[in-house]
């Protein structure tokens, strides 16, 4: 694979967590790059320190060695400047659908009006129109899911973390909402690290997929998918590309998990 | 709302019913507890009095209500952010509440004499604390997996205080508030046995002195409604304030 300009570019990251009692590594020396531009996953086991890595990277957490570098953001604090989606959605019950859109926005000091006429502008492209004014609780996982999205899309970052964001749905709400990311991603430009531990979703969607050993976490293999886009679900999880680097992959799980 | 209160109606006209005949066929000694009729006619008579005196304690229960929740509210606020000032009050904002209010009231009349001040300190004094401790909880019950969500939008703790914090913690907020409301009539009344020349706490000293106890039980009658109206005006506003509260499945 010929290395695009990083978006991103890690080097011997680590991260130990400390509880009082023991030292409990959680991620080992990392290197990882992220090119401009592309959909780029990292799947692994549960608690295989996915999530920590992300944390690093939008600056919640800091590396205890190694270097996060962001040449497409220019040097400084990476809080506020990166995207970032936990896994819950994390939608504040006080706010109705586009109020909670607007969250990110405001929280980087767009007025409050502004930010929920931008929000608004977006309720059809992210299948929320008809429910601007419905409340977290009204909704379905896979409509709360985008709301998440949105909040985070709206914030126009060029790096976007996505930590795990369909882990809690149902398979064919997954599915739906896998075609509808990459749609999303093809028609705006920006650069998505996902998070994952499913091995499909990471191939369908990804140009590469890094694959992480159980904690304390490190890259054990890296992948080229090079499937043409735009995919079509049901046809690229059924061909034999998609089915020989799904084996490769676990067949790598099975042996560092072992 | 309607099936809700039928029941708790139905049982109160039925005590009342019970307790009238009670009275009438054990030739009960009207001094000692008149008919419910007796009280009802009480009341229709003296409508004026129980008026101006129910205006009376009503205007020092909201005044302290009023200053005791936003004591309350704002040292909350103060002992979330700031540890230190929660460690050095809270021990005493504690024992305050351990001191009797009936003990404190004759001095508060000493300090201000026969006016309103008294009464609405004895009713702030009782309100402040369940607001209080319910703000701190609530502040403190935030999930921590908001703030750092809004701390990767780059929001600054205040930001965070005000966009997270106070609204998750309005619900209990409001819990707190209600005990107050609850609390502020029985503060109002102790306010005034102490020293006061209106007011329902007033007249009902003023009839047991008197011995017309049908004016007593009208007096407490009085009060009572005063009470249950005020508690449930907190609900109303509650529902107005968190209108997404009935839609809210997880609790945040």
């Amino acid at each position: 694979m010929i290395p695009g300009p990083a978006a991103l570019r890690a080097r011997g990251l680590t991260r130990v967590y400390d509880d009082g009692h023991r030292r409990v590594p959680a991620v080992d020396p990392t290197d990882l790059d992220i090119p401009e531009g592309k959909f780029v996953t990292i799947v692994g086991p549960s608690a295989c320190g996915k999530s920590t890595l992300l944390n690093m990277f939008c600056g919640l957490d800091r590396p205890d060695g190694g270097t996060i570098e962001t040449p497409v953001l220019g040097a400084g604090a990476l809080l506020g400047r990166v995207g970032y989606m936990p896994q819950s959605d994390l939608l504040m019950p006080w706010r109705n659908v586009t109020e909670n859109a607007a969250v990110g926005l405001e929280c980087l000091g767009c007025g409050r009006a502004e930010a929920r006429r931008r929000a608004g502008e977006h309720m059809r492209q992210f299948g929320l129109e008809g429910f601007e004014h419905a409340y977290p609780g009204q909704l379905s996982g896979g409509m709360r899911q985008r709301v998440a999205m949105l909040r985070t899309f709206l914030c126009g970052r060029r790096i976007n973390l996505l930590d795990e964001p369909f882990g809690k749905l149902d398979a064919m709400t997954r599915t739906s909402m896998q075609a509808w990311l990459l749609d999303y991603w093809q028609e705006n430009a920006c650069t998505i690290l996902f998070v994952t531990h499913d091995i499909d979703e990471a191939l369908f969607l990804s140009d590469e997929v890094h694959l992480m050993s159980p904690r304390p976490g490190r890259i054990v293999l890296s992948l080229a998918v090079d499937l043409p886009r735009p995919r079509r679900y049901s046809e690229v999880v059924t061909s034999v590309a998609f089915n020989r680097m799904k084996a490769t992959l676990l067949d790598q799980l099975g042996k560092v998990a072992a | 709302m309607k099936a809700r209160i039928l029941p708790s109606l139905a049982l109160g006209v039925g005590l009342l019913a019970l307790w009238e005949l009670y009275v009438r066929w054990a030739h009960i000694d009207p001094l000692l507890l008149p008919t419910p009729t007796a009280v009802a006619r009480y009341l229709a008579q003296n409508q004026a009095l129980f008026g101006r005196n129910a205006l009376a304690t009503l205007s020092e229960l909201l005044v302290g209500f009023t200053a005791g929740v936003i004591v309350g509210l704002a040292l909350g606020v103060l002992m979330n952010a700031w540890r230190g000032f929660r460690d050095a009050t809270y021990p005493w904002l504690v024992a305050t509440q351990m001191v009797p209010i009936p003990a404190v009231a004759p001095i508060l009349v000493l300090w201000f004499g026969f006016t309103l001040t008294p009464k609405a300190t004895t009713v702030a004094l009782m309100c402040f604390f369940p607001v209080a401790v319910s703000t701190v909880d609530g502040l403190g019950a935030v999930n921590p997996e908001m703030i750092r969500l809004l701390r990767s939008f780059g929001a600054r703790p205040w930001t965070v205080m005000r966009m997270a914090a106070l609204p998750s913690a309005l619900p209990r907020i409001f819990s707190g508030i209600r005990v107050a409301m609850a609390l502020s009539v029985v503060g109002a009344v102790v306010g005034e046995w102490v020293g006061s020349t209106r007011g329902l706490g007033y007249l009902m000293l003023h009839f047991e002195n008197r011995g017309e106890t049908a004016g007593l039980f009208a007096t407490v009658t009085v009060l009572t409604f005063m009470g249950i109206i005020l508690f449930f005006l907190v609900g109303w506003v509650e529902a107005l304030v968190l209108p997404w509260r009935k839609y809210a499945k997880e609790t945040l």
